[in-house]
């Protein structure tokens, strides 16, 4: 296990902070790390902040969200990584689409040349949608509290996709499920970042396979025409437990 | 794009054919119970990659969350890991069966229970999904009523096999733990099973210093990979000596040599798990290709020639 004190933490919304680190390890956009924060738990976090001082981006939903998010400066993390395969760099025209919290792992993408559609659920959940270059950024929130009432696959409208070089997304399943029937068959290069239960990160436990393939060794980013091949996207997944579920239907 | 998929035609398969429990195997290796495993599509991407046969997750009666993370402390030499067996419950087990004997090979269904009726429940289900084994858990270093809280015990180890036996229609595979004094009177009482497999992982523990307690939620857990491999090394060819039976080894493989000295120690076939982490699915292409070769250049025209050769 890996540990750095904490340089900072900046508070960015009741429920969401940006922890600061040094580490000097090549990283890439997409990668994640394991934190782990003794006594509540070990769970999947984004790099959002490249370079030596490190940073990732947490919001709080349970237990170790929560723990973590409560971290000061100087204070001990303890992580393992840099794991997963990162996004291909494309150069060019990108579209960047973050649902929620998925919008902390796409942040170090985000250029000059970059267009954001960023999502939430209501306008105090919206992430990182002032990083994008001024006009450059769609918001849409389900609520209409900010941008367009509607789904992240409403920003698209508007847009043309011919316009981009590439597109990444990352965001909850069902939210890329949209993207991805939308997007297939525009001929532009897509990759997206999955999400799904994980436990070892390293490939061995089997709780966040989708296809038979491993998200935080093989992925979590994934081409659309990998993810337009799986049998398991936007359909089912296994539970904590591995009793497999439907997703959509609860 | 998509993915790539490995190892294309296998030219070397007839010479790494084996038999275990009466299964027909077309090599010698099976992936090892608790690693990729617990998805259906899992298992069938490693058997796409070159392994004979999979043995599942070792699933139970009812749903366990197992435990939280941190599950896993990975070393240089292995892994600690407690996943506290997780399982979805032996009723929500059958799609997942189904899913990977879609590949048409070996499926062996791994249970665990803490009385001979609850094990011989789970073998009946296992078998009426498709299994075409059990695989008896009795060596789970990390949960307490289970795993090895049973399987020392020879008394109820011999009843539980001897009940299976006596009601099942597929072969029944004992796992034994090393985490017992004598591994010979566990696997003598264990005797009317089709075969024996050895060996889980060794009861084990990491300390974080600068956090100042254990990695692991649940404190202890169990030791895999490379550094145990010569624990199960001397108890495969112990057992082998003692007993004569056959045994699937399992234990820190990850090249053809550590395969080769687990054959040569007594066992029929082996079983890979920690591998997959250090050096990704492809451990069962590489193996089995390097295993055929090595085999050709000592001269051994199959597996059974060099069952136990080292056995003095
Ligand atoms: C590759 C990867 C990268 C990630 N990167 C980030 C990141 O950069 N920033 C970030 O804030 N989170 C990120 N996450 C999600 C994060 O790992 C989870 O929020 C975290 O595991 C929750 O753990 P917990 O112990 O706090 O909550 P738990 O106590 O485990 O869960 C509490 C409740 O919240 C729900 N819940 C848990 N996770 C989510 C979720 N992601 N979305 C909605 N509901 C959830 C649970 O179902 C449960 O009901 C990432 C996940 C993955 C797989
Ligand atoms: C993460 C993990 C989970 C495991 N789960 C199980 C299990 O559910 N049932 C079981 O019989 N053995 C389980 N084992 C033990 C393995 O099947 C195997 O006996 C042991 O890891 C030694 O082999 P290896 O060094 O190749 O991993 C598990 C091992 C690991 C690393
Ligand atoms: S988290 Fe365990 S296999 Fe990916």
């Amino acid at each position: 296990m890996i540990n750095s004190r904490i340089t900072e933490v900046e508070k960015l919304s009741q429920n969401t902070s940006t922890i600061r680190f040094k580490w000097d390890q090549h990283a890439e956009a997409g990668q994640f790390i394991m934190v782990w924060v003794p006594g509540a738990g070990e769970i999947p976090i984004s790099l959002s902040h490249l370079g030596n001082e490190k940073g990732i981006t947490v919001r709080s939903y349970g237990v170790a969200s929560e723990a973590l998010i409560k971290k000061r400066e100087g204070e001990r993390l303890f992580f393992r990584g840099p794991y997963g395969r990162p996004f291909t760099k494309v150069e060019g025209r990108k579209l960047i689409i973050g649902g929620g919290s998925g919008m902390a792992g796409l942040l170090p993408l985000i250029d000059e040349k970059s267009h954001g559609i960023v999502a939430a659920r209501t306008k105090s959940d919206l992430l990182f949608h002032d990083r994008f270059p001024r006009g450059h950024v769609t918001v849409v929130t389900d609520d209409g509290s900010a941008g367009i009432k509607g789904l992240a696959v409403d920003g698209l409208k508007g847009l043309r996709l011919e316009d981009f070089d590439v597109i990444y997304a990352c965001g909850p399943e069902m939210m890329l499920k949209s993207i991805l029937d939308r997007i297939r068959d525009s001929g532009v290069r897509a990759e997206f970042s999955l999400e799904r239960i994980m436990k070892c990160g390293i490939g061995i436990c089997d709780s966040c396979s989708i296809d038979g393939h491993q998200l935080c060794t093989e992925g979590p980013t994934f081409s659309l025409e990998e993810i337009a091949s799986m049998r398991e996207f936007g359909v089912t997944r296994l539970t904590e437990s591995g009793r497999r579920i439907w997703l959509g239907k609860h | 794009m998509g993915f790539s998929h490995c190892c294309g035609e296998l030219n070397f398969m007839s010479i790494l054919g084996t038999e275990i429990a009466g299964i027909k195997l077309e090599n010698p290796l099976m992936l090892a119970s608790g690693i990729l495993d617990e998805n259906g599509y899992s298992m069938l991407e490693i058997l796409k990659h070159g392994a004979a046969a999979v043995v599942t997750k070792s699933i139970g009666t009812t749903e366990r969350s197992g435990y939280r993370p941190p599950i896993v402390v990975p070393l240089q030499d292995g892994l600690i890991n407690a996943v506290g067996l997780s399982n979805p419950g032996i009723d929500g087990f059958r799609e997942e069966i189904k899913i990977a004997s879609s590949s048409g090979k070996p499926v062996i269904g791994s249970i665990f229970g803490s009385s001979a009726e609850e094990f011989l429940n789970l073998a009946l289900r296992m078998e009426s999904y498709g299994a075409a084994a059990v695989e008896l858990n009795l060596s789970c270093p990390h949960v307490r009523g289970f795993g090895t809280e049973v399987g020392s015990d020879p008394l109820l180890v011999e009843e539980i096999v001897g009940l299976l036996k006596s009601r099942l229609k597929i072969p029944v595979l004992a796992k034994l733990s090393p985490n017992v004094t004598d591994v010979v009177a566990i696997a003598k009482a264990a005797e009317k099973a089709d075969a024996l497999v050895l060996i889980n992982t060794v009861k084990a523990m990491a300390i974080d210093v600068y956090a100042r307690r254990p990695v692991l939620s649940n404190s202890y857990g169990g030791l895999s990979g490379p550094a145990i491999k010569n624990v199960g090394i001397r108890y495969v060819y112990e057992v082998y000596k003692e007993t004569g039976k056959q045994i699937i080894g399992v234990g820190g493989i990850s090249t053809f040599m550590d395969a080769a000295e687990y054959i040569m120690a007594g066992s029929s076939a082996v079983q890979i798990g920690t591998a997959l982490y250090t050096q990704g699915k492809g451990v069962f292409g590489n193996v089995n290709r390097d295993l055929a070769e090595f085999m050709e250049k000592e001269g051994y025209r199959g597996i059974k020639e060099m069952v136990g050769v080292a056995v003095k």
